[in-house]
């Protein structure tokens, strides 16, 4: 029997002339769905970033009213001012959002989509219908999340936690009606949508790499994004199973989560036995990875574009791969240390710390790899250069965070607080953000064929990241003054007086943070019209993204013959007047060194 | 762009990381914690005064480091070593890794643990005050045992959030002379604190940020929490899990009084509506 | 000529085996955390064991029994005799949908004694492992009636290769929860 499929998968596929339906709206290719998501997940980042700007005008001017607001949301600013469930659904909804919908579509799913068959050197992705799917699902997800914030009693306003009986019961919280039966439907679809994308990177990564491309030549994005797909594969059912039986519990009458004897305001409930610890245990099975999922692809995308930038391969290539490796494998079993005070056994807390405290060791030498990178390199400060040290500079500050929180003595005074906050902002917030900044100055020209503008960049990052670290920086000291998360206003508390002055200073820089971002909508904008048009390569990069077009055609390399020699960071050689061989520079031409 | 105005931004990008290390560690130096009233909160602050010595220092070691390399980097045009060997790669981020991985988990083993095997293996003295706290949205029911030591009987079913918010058994003696507070509670000074938590509706945490004691309490389970207060004084408890609309305003008043003070406070309570809420 | 039961493979046929074989950890971690849910939950004071209808014995044998259908089918197509395939397939679907109706009846007989699903902790996940499975079967008798189809039209004759593939896929799916429901069975009748 022949083999029908010597060829690179894809390579044989015609492409006769699509209608703009088919290439653009449903399309199978890549690329496009990969830019789908991408634009998804920035409108929805704009949503997000509404949200915040409600939650920050609350806390830093917790006493004036807001006429105008009044007139946009009458339900929520009745008489000019914030009501607290309105105040909660925006808390929740901002943290979903920008989660789930943001990060996770930007960075995993759009980066992924479009990065990694162009990175390995495939046609395409290995199940491009299912892909196609998992895209209209995810959308599908989406609408559904906004939609809440229409239904009766507002979205849900239980935390993007959401713990029962808060979550379960409907009169608990007003949005813990219609609303949080949407916000687990939409969980659902979006997990659906997630395990289609998962699957698809790591059957592509397993499978349908160019001849040549060994592991051990991917560069590191790729691996990251193998490493965060296989965590989200086995992490997500959890939750899957978690929503299931909590909407059996708000639903069907059982009791998996709902103890006996629940008094909520005033009406007794009829459950019995449940216990609302095993959907604390559940979610964080689920979300301890699920950060993880999000911060392992920042990382990989910063150490593939620093080595453009300096000039040089990065330093412990194959060390950062064994990190990588062994975080997913740690992040599976440390989830514990999200409940240190919740009430479970202080034996099991004790197992919790000291595993959390493990992660240390790889993701230290992670970071130190980053930085060491950037020693002895002849540095250009490009924009995606400048946001590649943001990450760094952003993953080193919150993972020493980390060894507060991972730490149980510690994390007693500090859970709950605006230390946690703080420190989950810069991680899968503001890495996972500087990395999406950097990787679409990075890839703009890629994906569109023209530039982004330089000057507006430059502009952009310094307004970006001087108060996002500000911002956070201070929440984490707030946390250590003892203001609790999820507080409406500080104003009730003696404690919480001497911390008036900061959420000022909070909430005057997330206006700048927050105003500073049309900075980027412009140029973003601007430049898929108005930008220089990009050479194929005009970062003088390795990887195989940029032996093509650019933008790529259809099957991503044309007619030619694709064939890897090289690993991905071969900076600093001597080949004719460049300083770089690509993958594709056969070993006669330019010595491989790994 | 010229090579003078590239190398000029590049410097300011690394003044920047320079200054947010050094700033970040001057403004973070000059915070201080919920002044401290408890025994066993020493050993929780000791552990985050090691922590933010030792980070503090990774922390300004880091930006800096960061900054000197881009510093230097812009200003090179040829770059210096090309590989690393292997060996050097594993020796040095390992050792650095090693380093910060022992300080990480040496501060767990050797500070963190011991405070929190002392906190939670803690058997309550035979003098201790007991009370029985009882979250609601949004508030807390307080309910000492009296004079006989013994909380009466309650029931989930009998709760009535107008006459009967505990639900108590009137029937019972043994809760003739419980006393029942709402959002106030006093302890003596020099006796050890036993908290019963209980939650009648959704998940609460008992926040007192003076004592460095947290505790959520998850409804239909019955934690303990015991703990020395160091000193007299008037502080707050706040709610540190979110429990619906006013958590931000779920306030209570924890005094400690000296024992005589103590004596004539539970006595004052008591009086007005023995065994029954005010 | 017959069929290699295990021809080399070409590349895109590892690719879907290796994409079908994730997929199915993905729902072998759905039913781990279900089962996990399951041990903790019977810790409560209010556990409280149901009955099971004896109609999951007779479930359990046609679910078997569609597995070993499906063996026939796929051995006997691998040596071209495409009629007793068809007729294996048709037996195999046939066992299918008579398990997802014995898993109704099996609903039904205890809703008509009385047992919903807030009865009790047990029942509650009586319903809802059941309920699951039930909904990956659907999705599995989904995909043996396109291989069926592809057996009856007499596309896997022209195109052995696709069926073979086809046949697969259905035989690994069909297996896997044939495996999921003993594990989910044996979880609800001995703990």
């Amino acid at each position: 029997m022949s083999h029908a499929a010597t060829t690179v998968p894809g390579h044989d596929q015609s492409h006769p002339e699509l209608g703009f339906i088919r290439r653009y709206v449903f399309s199978l290719d890549h690329k496009v769905i990969g830019i789908q998501y991408i634009v998804t997940g920035l409108l929805m980042a704009l949503v997000g970033a509404a949200l915040a700007t409600l939650i920050r005008l609350q806390l830093g001017w917790p006493e004036r009213t807001w006429p105008l607001l009044a007139q946009l949301l009458p339900k929520g600013y009745a008489g000019g001012v914030m009501a607290p469930e309105f105040y909660l659904a925006v808390v929740t909804m901002h943290g979903t959002i920008m989660v789930f919908f943001f990060m996770s579509y930007v960075l995993v799913s759009g980066f992924g989509n479009y990065l990694v068959p162009l990175q390995v050197g495939a046609r395409d992705m290995a199940f491009p219908l299912a892909n196609m799917l998992s895209f209209w699902i995810g959308a599908l997800s989406a609408l559904l999340m906004i939609a809440s914030f229409f239904v009766e009693g507002g979205a849900a306003a239980a935390g993007w936690t959401a713990y029962p009986p808060l979550s379960a019961v409907a009169t608990a919280v007003p949005g813990s009606g219609m609303g949080q039966t949407i916000w687990l439907l939409s969980m659902a679809f979006f997990i659906a949508s997630f395990t289609l994308s998962g699957l698809n990177i790591v059957a592509t990564v397993f499978s349908v790499r160019a001849p040549g491309m060994s592991m051990w030549r991917m560069p590191l994005t790729v691996w990251s994004y193998f490493i965060a797909s296989i965590l989200g594969l086995l992490a997500f059912p959890a939750l899957t199973a978690a929503a299931v039986m909590l909407l059996f519990d708000r639903h069907a009458g059982t009791s998996f989560f709902l103890p006996a004897g629940l008094v909520v305001g005033g009406r007794h409930l009829t459950n019995s036995g449940g216990s609302p610890l095993l959907w604390q245990h559940l979610f964080w099975f689920l979300g301890h990875p699920e950060v993880y999922v999000l911060i392992l692809p920042a990382l990989g995308i910063a150490c593939d574009i620093i080595p453009a930038f300096t000039r040089k391969p990065i330093f412990g290539y194959r060390l950062s791969v064994w990190c990588l490796v062994a975080v997913g494998a740690l992040s599976m079993v440390v989830w514990g240390h999200h409940m240190f005070v919740s009430g479970m056994s202080p034996f099991t807390g004790e197992y919790f710390s000291i595993a959390t405290m493990t992660i240390t060791l790889p993701m230290t030498v992670f970071g130190v790899n980053m930085l060491a990178s950037l020693r002895g390199g002849a540095i250009r400060m490009g924009v995606p250069m400048m946001f590649s040290c943001a990450v760094l500079a952003l993953f080193g500050s919150g993972g020493l965070g980390g060894l507060y929180l991972g730490n149980a003595t510690a994390d007693m005074q500090l859970t709950d607080t605006y230390f946690v906050v703080g420190h989950f902002h810069m991680m899968i917030g503001g890495v996972t953000l500087m990395a999406t900044f950097g990787g679409l100055h990075y890839w703009f020209p890629k994906m569109f064929g023209r530039m982004m503008n330089e000057t507006i960049g430059k502009a952009h990052f310094w307004l970006t990241f001087t108060p996002f670290f500000i911002i956070f920086f201070m929440q984490h000291f707030l946390g250590i003054q003892g203001a609790p998360r999820r507080y409406y206003a500080f104003t009730a508390y003696d404690f919480l007086r001497e911390t008036r002055i900061q959420n000022l200073v909070v909430s005057s820089c997330a206006m700048v943070l927050i105003a500073s971002q049309s900075l980027f909508v412009v140029n973003f904008v601007w430049s898929l019209f108005r930008g220089a048009p990009a050479a194929d390569n005009p970062w003088e990069a390795t990887t195989l993204e940029w032996t093509t077009s650019s933008p790529p055609p259809h099957d991503n390399f044309g007619q030619a013959e694709l064939t890897v020699h090289r690993w991905p960071y071969e900076y600093g050689v001597e080949s004719g007047d460049r300083d770089f061989a690509d993958q594709r520079v056969p070993p006669g031409r330019v010595p491989v060194t790994a | 762009m010229s090579t003078q105005t590239s190398v000029f931004h590049s410097s300011t990008v690394a003044l920047l990381f320079a200054g947010l290390g050094l700033g970040g560690a001057w403004y973070g130096a000059s915070i201080v914690m919920p002044s401290l009233a408890s025994r066993h909160g020493a050993g929780i602050d000791s552990m985050l005064s090691y922590l933010l010595v030792t980070t503090g220092i990774l922390f300004v070691a880091g930006y800096c480091a960061l900054a000197w390399f881009i510093w230097t980097g812009a200003r090179r045009r040829r770059i210096d070593q090309r590989l690393t060997r292997r060996r050097t790669e594993w020796l040095v981020s390992g050792a650095l890794g090693l380093a910060v991985g022992l300080i990480a988990e040496g501060g767990v083993l050797a500070i963190g643990m011991p405070v929190w095997s002392e906190y939670f293996d803690a058997t309550p003295p035979a003098d201790a005050v007991t009370v029985e706290i009882t979250a609601q949205q949004f508030l807390w029911n307080v309910r000492y045992p009296g004079a006989d030591g013994q909380f009466g009987r309650n029931s989930a079913a009998a709760m009535d959030d107008v006459s009967n918010p505990l639900g108590l058994d009137r029937a019972d003696p043994a809760g003739r002379d419980d006393v029942v507070t709402q959002n106030v509670m006093a302890v003596p000074l020099g006796r050890a604190v036993r908290l019963r938590l209980r939650s009648k509706d959704v998940i609460h945490s008992f926040f007192l940020p003076n004592f460095r004691v947290k505790q959520d309490i998850v409804p239909g389970m019955t934690p303990e929490v015991v703990f020395f207060p160091t000193r007299e004084g008037s502080f707050e408890i706040a709610c540190s899990e979110l429990c619906g609309l006013a958590h931000y305003r779920m306030r209570g008043f924890f005094d400690v009084l000296s024992p005589a003070a103590f004596d004539r406070w539970l006595a004052e309570q008591a009086t007005p509506t023995a065994g029954g809420p005010r | 000529m017959q069929l290699a039961l295990e021809p080399e493979l070409s590349r895109r046929e590892e690719t879907v085996r290796l994409g079908l074989w994730m997929f199915l950890a993905t729902v072998a971690m759905l039913f781990a955390a279900f089962a996990s849910a399951y041990l903790v939950r019977r810790g409560g004071s209010d556990w409280m064991r149901i009955n099971l209808p004896p109609v999951l014995w007779l479930n359990t044998a046609l679910l078997v029994a569609g597995s070993g259908a499906l063996e026939a089918a796929h051995a006997v197509g691998a040596r071209r005799r495409w009629l007793s395939a068809s007729a294996a397939c048709g037996v195999a679907l046939a066992l299918g949908v008579g398990f997802l109706l014995g898993q109704l009846v099996a609903w039904e007989q205890l809703l008509s004694a009385g047992v919903d699903m807030p009865e009790s902790p047990h029942s509650s996940f009586f319903y809802m492992l059941t309920g699951a499975h039930a909904l990956h079967v659907v999705a599995a008798l989904g995909v043996m009636l396109w291989t069926g189809l592809l057996t009856w039209t007499g596309a896997g004759r022209r195109q052995p290769r696709r069926w073979a593939a086809a046949m697969h896929s259905t035989r690994t799916i069909w297996h896997f929860l044939l495996g999921v429901w003993l594990f989910v069975f044996a979880l609800i009748s001995l703990y």
